[in-house]
Formats: structure tokens, sequence, C-alpha cells
């Protein structure tokens, strides 16, 4: 099975980068493609618990996360990307595994391909 | 009195939050009474093409359209 | 004075707008990103009046909590208003 990982950067709404990132995510799964996202600098906002989209327009980033999570994407958040963005771990989604940056190196060595959003 | 806010959007209408940004603050301003200019610059401009398809996102096309039907002046 | 700041506590715009702000005593809203600028202790020296888009921390999952307590949350009517009642509005930084 070929793996993807897919690194996003940037914090979620302010941008298209994060809805970007799920979705491929999400279509990468559904082709039987085993797909490890990985949440860096900003990006790691993305696993915020209590997101609502209510009368905003926008699609809810955060409740798309869990999605992915359900449908098998491996999600990861930087320990020290988590710490800079001032995130407790109970602050976060469910289903998000905090690593640091050798294991980060780990995943992207083993992976075919990398996407950067 | 109505006051003129002149907003300036230069980025295309998907890469950022600013296309809602924008259509937020000029519905609230022309909703109390006051003049709203819009000038598109750069990608800005891709605000305003015709037959957009964006769907779970604020669609440019259809909410600008809107606007100008309310007030809104769109200098490109 | 008004200062708006859209870009995050993370980047270079961002941090401009917030000391633009504090050099100038002006006011400040804090929209889109610039939202996160509204938790505790992320507005370093700032100590004029700060504003925040309801919208913006509620999509953003920001709650009241974590929030500086003397920051306003508004609405876009809100801003407007500000906007309005300024003689000058600086930004999108």
């Amino acid at each position: 099975m070929s793996k993807i990982a897919m690194i996003l950067r940037r914090a979620p709404y302010g941008d298209i980068n994060a809805a970007e990132a799920v979705r491929h995510a999400l279509g990468g799964v559904s082709e039987d493609i085993k797909v490890s996202l990985i949440m860096v600098d900003a990006g790691v906002l993305l696993t915020r618990k209590g997101q609502d989209d209510t009368g905003t327009g926008f699609t809810n980033l955060g409740d798309t996360l869990k999605d992915c999570i359900d449908m098998g994407v491996e999600v990861y958040a930087d320990k020290v990307s988590l710490r800079e963005q001032n995130m407790e771990s109970e602050e976060m989604v469910d289903g998000v595994k905090i690593i640091n940056g050798a294991e980060i190196a780990a995943i992207v060595n083993e992976a075919k391909t990398t996407m950067i959003f | 009195m109505g006051k003129t806010f002149t907003l300036l959007l230069s980025t295309s209408p998907y890469l950022y939050e600013n296309t809602v940004t924008a259509v937020r603050i000029a519905e609230s301003a022309l909703s109390k009474g006051h003049t709203v200019n819009l000038i598109a610059s750069g990608d800005g401009v891709y605000c305003f093409l015709q037959r957009q398809k964006a769907k779970g996102i604020a669609n440019a096309e259809e909410e600008f359209s809107r606007l100008i039907q309310k007030g809104l002046k769109v200098y490109l | 004075m008004l200062v708006i700041v859209k870009s995050g506590p993370d980047t270079a715009e961002g941090k401009r707008g917030v000391k633009l702000a504090r050099d100038m005593a002006a006011d400040l809203v804090l929209i889109q990103n610039g939202a996160y600028f509204a938790q505790q202790e992320r507005l370093g020296g700032y100590c004029g009046r700060a504003y925040v888009l309801a919208d913006d921390i509620r999509l953003r999952g920001v709650k009241e909590s974590e929030m500086e307590m003397n920051i306003r949350i508004i609405d876009y009517a809100n801003f407007v208003d500000l906007m309005s009642e300024n003689d000058k509005v600086v930004g999108m930084f």
C-alpha cells in the first residue's frame, strides 16, 4: 500500500491550506492510500476542540479532521509547535498523536510522497 | 450621517479569508446606510468572474452579486 | 486611530500590526488569524483597547475563558461603527 505524508503548516480558516490538506487526506484514504497528516507550526491549531462554524459560511474543519481520524488517516501534531501555540493536550480533538521531530522525519522518510500545505 | 468605506481586495477568491471579511464588512456597512466602494486589484479581480462553482465556502460571485444589488460599488 | 490585525501571533505581519498599535496608542481590532492574539498573554506590552470579532474566535474554537479579560468581543456591526468613529483606520496587517 502506498504511503503519503501531508504536512500542514498554516492555521485553519485564514487561508485555504488546512481545508485542502484535510480534503486531500480524505481523498487519499478513500483510494486506499495510507495517509499521515502531520501538523506543524500554526497548523497545530487545526486540532483545537470546539470550532463553531455557525453562520460563518465556512466548513467546520475541526469536524473534518475528526472525519479524517475516523476514516483511518493517521493524524499527528508536533510537540514543539503545540507549545509555541499555547496548546494543551486537553484542548485537542481525540485521536491526534503528539510526536517529536525525529518521529516526523521517520514518517516523511517512509512515505513515497510528501505534500506540503 | 453615512460615511464612505472603501475596501481594497487584492487576493483571489478562495485562497484567503479576505473575501468573506470584505463581504461581511460591506454588508454590515451598507445595512447601516454607509456608502461602500470596493476596489479589486491584482488577483482580487477573480472574485468577480461569472459561473463560479465554489461550495463549502462563501461563493464570491453570489455574495458580491447580492451586495451589488444592495448598492455596493465595485471598481476593477 | 484604529489598527486592524488579521495575521496570527506567529507571523511578522501580526507582530508588526500589534507593535504599531502600541507605539501609536491606537485601538486594536483582531480578526481572522489575528483572533489568536486574544488569548491570554499574547499581546505583550499592548495596553490600549482591544476588540476581537466574535465569528472569528468562535470559528477557531478559542473560548472566552482563555481570552485576556479586557478584550471586548464585537460583531461586524460594532466593527463597522468603530471604523466609522475613528478618524484613521490602518491595516489590515
